[in-house]
């Protein structure tokens, strides 16, 4: 039998994802700040040329850098 | 300890055309201690450590672990994790969703995204949360916000039942 947010289109990652964020965001205020860091995961990339590094860029840009 | 060399017994039995099960678990009382792994990707919460059961909230239904379990892994389901280290100490935890893995050699593995103990959760906070994904769930999104939200709502009426206990 099938989960309900399996037949959604909900996959398992994007499942435990759900679960382990409602789970963060449930917790005092003190251990919730640093359960939420956690959350996020940002990516930056640069392009290399001669041996120089180019400007650093975010592939999606995090809500507190903009 | 009778009943329970008694009810691996019974457990192994139906097996035996598979020579490869019956030979891993543990013939005898190697130890009669269970060691327990439990770790979240940012942190081992238990290394290796003997504890005497332990209670899972897996999708196929709750369970208790104690040493010479039958091997088996069970997905768990966003609830709690009780750990009974010995007689006079017990812990809870809730996870938020993860796998255990029972090991024919006594030892058990648990592998979760989040655990916290429910000390450390905020009551305003879970009935908030709560709300807000039902408004969501019964609200006029797509169809895969609104399945998340259900998700959420599970996850939110677990810890309220966890923690009203």
């Amino acid at each position: 039998m099938a989960s309900p947010w399996k037949s959604a289109g909900i996959s398992y990652l994007k499942f435990s994802q759900i679960c382990a964020t409602a789970v963060r965001n449930s917790l005092k205020e003190d251990v919730r700040v640093a359960a939420q860091r956690r959350d996020a995961n940002n990516l930056k990339v640069a392009k290399w040329a001669n041996g120089k590094a180019g400007e650093q860029k975010y592939i999606v840009t995090p809500k507190a850098v903009e | 300890m009778n009943v329970l060399a008694r009810s691996a017994r019974a457990a192994v039995k139906p097996m035996r055309m598979a020579r490869f099960y019956a030979s891993e678990a543990p013939a005898a009382a190697v130890s009669d201690k269970l060691r327990l792994n439990f770790a979240v990707p940012h942190q081992a919460i238990y290394k290796n450590t003997e504890v005497q059961q332990v209670n899972l909230a897996a999708t196929s239904g709750d369970m208790g672990v104690l040493a010479n379990h039958v091997p088996t892994i069970e997905q768990l389901k966003p609830g709690v994790i009780e750990v009974l280290e010995n007689a006079s100490t017990t812990k809870k935890y809730f996870v938020s969703g993860g796998f255990a893995t029972v090991n024919p050699d006594s030892s058990l593995n648990i592998n979760a995204v989040e655990a916290f103990e429910l000390s450390q959760f905020s009551p305003e906070a879970v009935k908030a949360g709560l709300a807000e994904a039902q408004r969501t769930a019964s609200g006029s999104g797509s169809e895969e916000e609104k399945a998340a939200a259900r998700v959420e709502v599970e996850v939110y009426e677990a810890l309220t039942a966890a923690l009203a206990k």
